[in-house]
């Protein structure tokens, strides 16, 4: 074996490292060789040793809000160092790209980095909040956060595709990770960088044009074990409260219902007749509908009020449903590790354990995360190690049914009369109302999910500057969905209960074999990356429902085989891929930097002949104040110009879609001896598309990055233009072909935007230190082509040119924004004096006035116009960091989104049945109430199909968080390294000045167009970090 | 290492050599999987739990598998909340949407009735015009695939393949029937498509249906009677063609067709109490355990729907709970009714301290459907006729106040029957539209164990009975004008419900109709038929018995369908109002529906017509006289 270029001699050199303005130790200070990714860390009196090859080369000193150091060694074995505290992160900082790192000097391409450690204060309860406000150009949703699980969907740069996934690809520790990210202990994470530009994403290929966000998780560092307890509590509570109306509010309310509804009542006729004005007799009141009786009941009846919301009335008891449905939700999470490094064993572990209560009564989430990162040096040339991650995940709450608190009447019962059963619907009405409460108290479920991904690697030091690295990347997910609903539920007691049994197995493994050559010849330096992988995913699913339980459904889905209509299913799927990647970066005079990737995939869920593809990308760099000719401008510490292009892939589609599927399911004949037997059917349900292939991404990027006033100031600035092309669109068909749709290629998305970020060290003092980070971003979205020219034809079928058409059908239009609002556009309300005009669109005063465009006294598409965007027209986050008196850390964080609009038809006042239920206290339109922007209750929408449309603009006051720690002597006192108490209120406040209906941001529209509100949380946080 | 002596340190070194070896061996390995993930197969995709059409239409059972298709497709029409079938239904004589509580609903039809909303609703609050476009093409799809397959299977014999080719003919004759006369020309889909098409264009109504009585007659020949119910039977066949043949104005190969069914051998009309209830004719009838019995010789094809077939999947969701027929057609009788004293009268739910639980008589209705003066009241002038006899017709006055209520407070019509006026002659109802109206019970009961309160549960439903191949073949009659003949059809169906006999000098096309309303109410896609009768005296140019005669040239503006209604339901002619202020409207356009946009605006390479009064009828090119061959 040649591995006699092994290194005989080892030089150690040790050393304190000391805050510049006070003298006092650091601890955590990163001691690395130049040029090598090697390193340790200093210990908590500051003092550190580091094992080098030779006395040869230079440390570099590097901490959080310190500037960095270069000391060269030149045969020294004690070097003591001062760092000048507050200065903002420095180009020296490595960031982590694929297969490997770089230093943030050498990048070429567009990367956001967090460093979760700075987030401790905040307490991120998921990695979205790890994220969400601290990278330009990423935007999280709101999406499924409101629950106690936490979350929400990620994009990066805008939306690039119609019908394939958007979410970017997830890596954990140089691994493609396509586990779920709840399963991710926040507390494990060291570093996220968002791969945002082609060039940075393209090594990742075909998964990357949704950009590529990389996780890295703690490794150990000290040489004395470290143990680390990270521990808080607190809750949750509805963050903007939606007020429904109390009892004599719900009875003038539905006094003005019936006034609106019924078009031709009598005068006073809904009106209390106990305060009828002197022309109106009680008796011609109680004529009006030939009522005997209590004038009271007589009314109430009127208003469509139920015996038990009458008896309630005159006993004055009301129920405050609204209280029922929320509550202050209970939160803890614990996190304990340990970590250290000694000889040539590194190791992190963790175990934490997270339970949450939601602020909707009833739900909850509670999981138990463990890792293990560990790494050996079997030889000075091979080392060995293996990351994994174990998460028990349990989401079998069942949350109540918050959405019927609108239906129950203030009058309405929980309880049957025996007080101890749910009443089967509040207000006595079946067929709308049901008791927020039957779910919770009648289904028994189980939904717990184990997952297990892990990397076992091994990579080793060859001659020449080669290394070689190893990885195989198990991952299992298993899934259990048991529920039953009990027959004492009033919906299934005739069905005598109903009961489902899901099991899902799912096992995808990866393999990379990754060669680097790694040399410097002079000036030149050269990093090259070559990578073999290859995936194979699998899943198994089974589901088992059943009802009508025999003798009686006691045992539920535990025993699913005692019910008498089952009804079995099952659902396998595999997929296989492939890679081959090469990429180079090469270094001229640290000045110049030149990246060249390329790679190639293969995946099968695409056609035949289109199963693989290839992905170039090309990025150049120009550490410009490096040159001789900027030598003398000394207020520029640094300034790089990056461009890049790339070509990106998405594959992010169901792993069957090119073949046509044919569907099953079951039918019955009776016999002419008058059996009943099951038949089955077969119909083709989906179009096949041979050619079906990849969606590509082509993107340009130019950035700017800088650091001025002695590195007080930094940032970056980008601009990209991203074009989609060969999008993955669900190509709507004319329905006679009896498809409606088949997965296809076609048309163009392109993405432009601009990035800005700053930071800057605005006070730097020793008692007192103020540290801001700024963004600001937007994207513009255009359609460029959908499905390619037709030919036009003249009268007598001769083609005279062509043209592309848009997809009115879809809503998409060349030259449009894909989010762009196409509809009907209402002009106000239609007054009292404009009853005529307004009865000739078939609707009365009260009602929406609908722009009719071509005056046709019809609604139809030639009505429809361009009325703004339903995604922001830009974004900014704004954070602030203080230190005071050395111990105090303070920070808030606020982001901002404008422009974007969403449906609002709150303000047609005219969901459910408002004579037979509640109702928010949204204003409304009447004669003597002659507003413009809420109809009538009840009202009408006439022959029109328009939806009413709200700006959403806000800014949110993420976070604030106060820490304090633990002076040292107090610390040292009680045998800990440190110790930190912080408290911090998460969703703090919100600003929305178009907007007044929950929470703007909470507002969702799901795939079929459908909205959803989610009640939006605040969270307030008390918790302790500390280091034995 | 001072614990180690020479040899252990060799050893160590031994055995770290041999790590090593092992861990080169193991990457290799690694390597190795890497090498065979670049085979060319290793991408080839592995579906696991679908069937393909390669594997799956082979033999004569995957055939019958894609006529599963094409039948359980065909019960949609009746099942669930808002069922298709009041569509058809609403647009005619017979019955208007009751759902007064808002706007949307199909009742002010001049202003609902459009191309977009055709498009953009399919759901219970809207008509479902949408929905007979989309589902009616898809059957032709299920067909399509049969008829382009059928000689790709193996069979037993020629007859086995003519008889499932036969069958595939009827399914899409069934839907082209419909299309035509409820959109009249219509793009012409013969074939299976395996890629996409934008082309189409619409074909001249005639065109189609001279087509489909060429498939017709084809399957006249080889599709048998001995089947099981919920296939296609030769009855049911001829029964369609005559149908066609009528549509086509022949009307003698119509007397053919509808005698082939009549003295086929196969079918009677029943007579006489039978099944396993054996309470009257009609009744008996109608009883979802009797439909489907080998004794019951009338259903010439059926739906079938019985409990424990695990829904029905229409694309997007499950449908399970029955066919829901007393929630849509029964009244919302649970609210809106007062007592004399001006109380609550009644309650429609199922526990608590109920006396008397009438949903399980009648269910929870919430009268979508709801029926005109003329089916209630105009139509059923003969006392003795079974179908409006007490117990199988059930009206209001036959249900009690029952509100617990009501007993707590000891008022005077606790469990009293209802009333719809006070002793002074006030209304007692605060809208007679949806909580007021009277129904045939023999139909519409249906018991429930599914829902609570019950909505109408499983049963099986005639699609073509018997009695409507007399109606049939007495219409084919009439229009020969041999109306002795044609009375003479009319009296098997009236007298086999006790009513009296009719005579030649009383019928006539109104006549036949009122017949049709009285024996096929909720059965036959009325606005369907309407649409072919206007054809027919357009076509013909007979007068019609209001003395008008009319023409193809300006069909949607001057025609039968329209004057008949606005004849007969009071709500369009009178322009009533809901309680919500929404009127009753209709318009002589409405005999053809609008083509849903979508439909329109997907094949973007050719043009589907739309139909005159509404929007997008101007881009109309004339459409194809014959079927286009791709």
């Amino acid at each position: 074996m040649s591995l006699s270029l092994s290194l005989n001699a080892q030089f150690v050199v040790k050393g304190k490292v000391t805050d510049k303005s006070n003298n006092e130790p650091l601890p955590g200070v990163t001691v690395s060789l130049q040029g090598s990714s090697s390193g340790t860390s200093t210990s908590s009196t500051g003092t550190y040793s580091i094992t080098l090859p030779n006395g040869n080369g230079a440390l570099v000193f590097s901490n959080v809000g310190y500037s960095n150091q270069t000391i060269k060694v030149n045969g020294k074995q004690s070097i003591d160092v001062q760092l000048a505290a507050g200065l903002t992160p420095s180009l020296s900082e490595v960031v982590v790209v694929g297969y490997g790192t770089q230093r943030k000097k050498d990048l070429t391409g567009a990367v956001g980095q967090v460093k979760a450690t700075q987030l401790e204060n905040e307490n991120p309860s998921s990695v979205q909040d790890v994220l969400r406000g601290n990278v330009s150009g990423l935007n999280i949703s709101q999406t499924n956060s409101a629950s106690a699980k936490g979350g929400g969907d990620l994009l990066v740069r805008g939306k690039s595709s119609i019908n394939a996934g958007t979410s970017p690809l997830i890596v954990v520790d140089g691994v493609i990770y396509y586990g779920q990210l709840s399963d991710i202990n926040p507390n494990d994470i060291s570093t996220i960088d968002v791969l945002k530009d082609a060039s940075s994403a393209a090594v990742f290929g075909a998964k990357s044009a949704s950009g590529v966000v990389l996780i890295t998780t703690k490794k150990g560092t000290s040489d004395e074990p470290q143990i680390t307890l990270n521990s808080n509590v607190g809750y949750g509570e509805v963050a903007n409260n939606e007020t429904l109306y109390d009892g004599p509010g719900f009875v003038s309310w539905r006094t003005d219902v019936q006034n609106s509804r019924f078009i031709d009542h009598s005068p006073y006729e809904y009106d209390d007749p106990r305060n009828l004005p002197s022309d109106v007799s009680l008796d011609d009141w109680l004529a009006y509908d030939n009522s005997s009786g209590d004038p009271v009941d007589v009314w109430l009846t009127r208003l469509g009020m139920r015996p038990v919301e009458i008896a309630n009335y005159k006993d004055g008891i009301t129920t405050n449903w609204y209280d029922m449905m929320f509550q202050k939700g209970f939160r803890q999470d614990h996190t304990i590790s340990l970590s250290g490094k000694k000889n040539d064993v590194s190791y992190y572990m963790s175990v934490g354990y997270t339970n949450n209560e939601g602020v909707i009564v009833g739900d909850e989430f509670t999981t138990l995360r463990t890792r293990l990162n560990l790494e050996g040096k079997i030889s000075k040339y091979l080392s060995v190690g293996i990351n994994m991650q174990f998460a028990d995940r349990d989401e079998s709450s069942v949350p109540v049914n918050w959405g019927q608190m609108v239906n129950s009447s203030p009058y309405g019962k929980l309880y049957n009369d025996d007080t101890a059963t749910f009443r089967d619907s509040p207000n006595d009405d079946l067929g709308n109302n049901s008791n927020p409460f039957l779910d919770i108290a009648y289904t028994s479920r189980l939904q717990k999910t184990n997952s297990l991904f892990g990397t076992l690697y091994a990579k080793g030091e060859l001659p020449a500057g080669f290394s070689y690295q190893v990885n195989f990347t198990p991952h299992f997910d298993f899934y259990r969905y048991f529920n039953g609903v009990s027959a004492d539920h009033p919906s299934y007691r005739v069905r005598k209960g109903i009961a489902t049994r899901t099991d899902r197995t799912t096992y995808d493994w990866q393999i990379d074999n990754i060669l680097k050559w790694d040399r410097t010849f002079g000036e030149h330096k050269f990093n090259v990356t070559l990578l073999a992988n290859a995936e194979k995913y699998q899943s198994w699913e089974t589901q088992v429902d059943n009802e009508g339980f025999d003798p009686n459904d006691n045992l539920s889905y535990h025993n699913i085989g005692a019910g008498i209509k089952p009804i079995a299913k099952s659902d396998d799927q595999v997929s296989t891929g492939n890679a081959l990647m090469a990429r180079l970066n090469y270094t001229l005079m640290e000045r110049y930097l030149l990246t060249l990737s390329y790679r190639r995939d293969g995946y099968s869920a695409f056609g035949q002949g289109n199963r693989t593809a290839d992905f170039p990308a090309v990025a150049v760099g120009w550490l410009f104040t490096n040159e001789k000719f900027m030598e003398n401008a000394t207020w520029l510490n640094s300034g790089k110009l990056r461009f890049s292009w790339g070509i990106n892939g998405n594959r992010d589609i169901g792993r069957y879609v090119a073949l046509s599927e044919l569907t099953t399911g079951k039918y019955q004949y009776i016999t002419p001896g008058g059996e009943v037997i099951p038949v089955s059917q077969l119909w083709v349900s989906r179009m096949s598309n041979p050619g079906l292939q990849w969606e590509k991404t082509t993107s340009y990027n130019i950035g700017f990055d800088f650091s001025v006033l002695n590195n007080r100031l930094g940032g970056s600035i980008d601009v990209y233009e991203k074009s989609t092309s060969d999008l993955l669109i669900k190509r709507s068909l004319p329905t006679v072909i009896g498809f409606d749709d088949v997965m296809a290629n076609l048309g163009e998305v392109q993405n432009r935007g601009l990035e800005v970020t700053l930071n800057s060290t605005n006070i730097n003092r020793k008692n007192f230190s103020w540290r801001t980070t700024a963004s600001f971003w937007l994207n513009r979205n255009k359609i460029v082509h959908l499905y390619g020219p037709v030919n036009v034809l003249d009268a007598e079928g001769k083609v005279i040119g062509q043209v592309e058409n848009d997809d009115p059908d879809n809503k998409w239009f060349i030259g449009h924004d894909l989010s762009e609002i196409w509809n009907q556009k209402i002009l106000g309300i239609w007054q009292a004096d404009e009853a005529e005009q307004a009865s000739e669109y078939g609707v009365f005063p009260g009602d929406f006035k609908v722009e009719d465009v071509d005056g046709d006294k019809k609604y139809s598409d030639a009505d429809r116009q361009f009325m703004g965007f339903t995604t922001p027209r830009f974004q900014w986050t704004l954070r602030n960091e203080f230190t005071l008196f050395r111990d105090f850390d303070v920070s808030f964080m606020l982001y901002s989104s404008w422009g974007q609009k969403a449906t609002y038809n709150e303000a047609k006042n005219n969901r459910g049945f408002q004579d037979r239920q509640n109702s928010y206290t949204f204003p409304y339109w009447t004669p003597d109430n002659p507003i413009n922007d809420y109809a009538r209750l009840y009202s009408s929408n006439g022959g029109a199909s328009f939806d009413v449309y709200r700006e959403t603009s806000f800014i949110r006051l993420n976070n604030v968080s106060l820490a304090y720690s633990l002076p040292e002597n107090i610390v040292k006192r009680a045998t800990f390294e440190s110790a930190k108490i912080y408290v911090n209120v998460t969703n703090a406040a919100l600003y929305a000045p178009d907007w007044d209906y929950w929470d703007p941001e909470f507002r969702n529209r799901n795939d079929e167009g459908e909205i959803s509100t989610a009640i939006p949380p605040r969270y307030y946080t008390l918790g302790v970090n500390v280091t034995f | 290492m001072s614990l180690f002596n020479s040899d252990d340190s060799i050893k160590l070194s031994v055995m770290k050599s041999l790590l090593k070896y092992i861990l080169f061996i193991s990457a290799a390995f690694a390597g190795i999987l890497v090498m065979q993930g670049c085979k060319k197969s290793w991408l080839d995709p592995e579906p696991l739990s679908f069937f393909s059409p390669s594997n799956a239409y082979q033999d004569a059972e995957g055939m019958r598998a894609a006529l599963v298709a094409c039948a359980r497709n065909a019960r949609i029409e009746y099942y669930g909340d808002n069922p298709p079938i009041l569509t058809e239904m609403l647009f005619s004589e017979v019955s208007v949407d009751g759902t007064t509580d808002k706007s949307g609903p199909a009742q002010d039809l001049n202003l609902l009735i459009t191309p977009d909303n055709a498009s953009e609703f399919d759901d219970a609050d809207h008509a479902k015009i949408g929905w007979y476009w989309k589902e009616g093409y898809r059957a032709i799809k299920y067909a399509n695939t049969v008829i382009t397959r059928i000689d790709d299977a193996k069979y037993e014999s020629a007859e086995e393949r003519n008889a499932i080719l036969g069958a595939a003919y009827f399914h899409r004759a069934l839907r082209y029937y419909r299309l035509v006369h409820q959109f009249g020309d219509v793009p012409a889909v013969m074939k299976e498509y395996s890629e996409p098409k934008l082309d189409f264009f619409s074909v001249k109504r005639d065109v189609i249906l001279q087509k489909m009585k060429e498939d017709l007659e084809f399957a006249q020949e080889w599709v048998p009677d001995a089947v099981n119910k919920g296939e296609v039977s030769k009855g049911a066949v001829s029964h369609l063609l005559t149908k066609v043949n009528l549509a086509l104005g022949n009307f003698d190969d119509a007397i053919t067709s509808a005698t082939n069914v009549i003295d086929g051998g196969g079918y009677a009309l029943m007579r006489e109490p039978f099944g396993a209830t054996k309470k009257n004719v009609i009744w008996d009838l109608h009883r979802p355990e009797n439909k489907s019995i080998a004794e019951n010789k009338e259903g010439l094809y059926m739906i079938i729907d019985r409990f424990g077939d695990g829904g029905y999947y229409t694309g997007t969701t499950t449908l399970t709970g029955g066919m829901r027929v007393m929630r849509n057609a029964i009244p919302y009788w649970g609210s809106n009714i007062n007592t004399p004293t001006g109380k609550k009268g009644t309650n429609d739910g199922t526990s608590g301290d109920l006396d008397l639980v009438q949903s399980d008589l009648i269910g929870r209705g919430i009268g979508r459907c709801r029926p005109t003066p003329y089916s209630q009241f105009d139509i059923w002038d003969d006392t003795s006729d079974l179908r409006h006899a007490e117990g199988n017709w059930m009206r209001m006055e036959d249900l009690a106040y029952n509100e617990p209520q009501l007993k707590q407070s000891n008022d005077p019509s606790y469990l009293k029957p209802l009333q719809l006026h006070n002793a002074s002659g006030g209304l007692l109802c605060k809208d007679t539209i949806r909580s007021w109206f009277e129904w045939p019970q023999y139909k519409l009961y249906v018991p429930d164990d599914e829902n609570n309160p019950m909505q109408g549960g499983h049963t099986d439903w005639y699609l073509f009975r018997l009695a409507e191949t007399y109606l049939l073949r007495a219409e084919a009659y009439f229009w020969k004008g041999d109306l002795a003949s044609a009375a003479t059809d009319i009296n098997e169906v009236r007298t086999r419900a006790g009513a009296a006999e009719t005579t030649a000098d009383q019928v006539n096309m109104g006549m036949i109709l009122d017949e049709r309303a009285r024996e096929l109410f909720y059965e036959e896609p009325r606005k369907t038929e309407l649409t072919r009768i206007a054809y027919l005296f357009a076509l013909t140019g007979q007068a019609a018995e209001n003395g008008k005669t009319y023409s193809l040239e300006n069909f949607s503006d001057n025609n039968y369908y329209y004057d008949r209604i606005i004849a007969k339901n009071a709500f369009y002619r009178d322009g009533i109002h809901t309680i919500h202020g929404d009127q009753y409207t209709i318009s002589p356009y409405h005999v053809l529906w609008p083509v849903p946009t979508d439909a329109i605006q997907a094949n973007s390479n050719g043009i589907v017509n739309q139909n005159k009064g509404y929007t997008g009828y101007e881009r109309n090119v004339p459409a194809l006289d014959q079927i286009p061959e791709d």
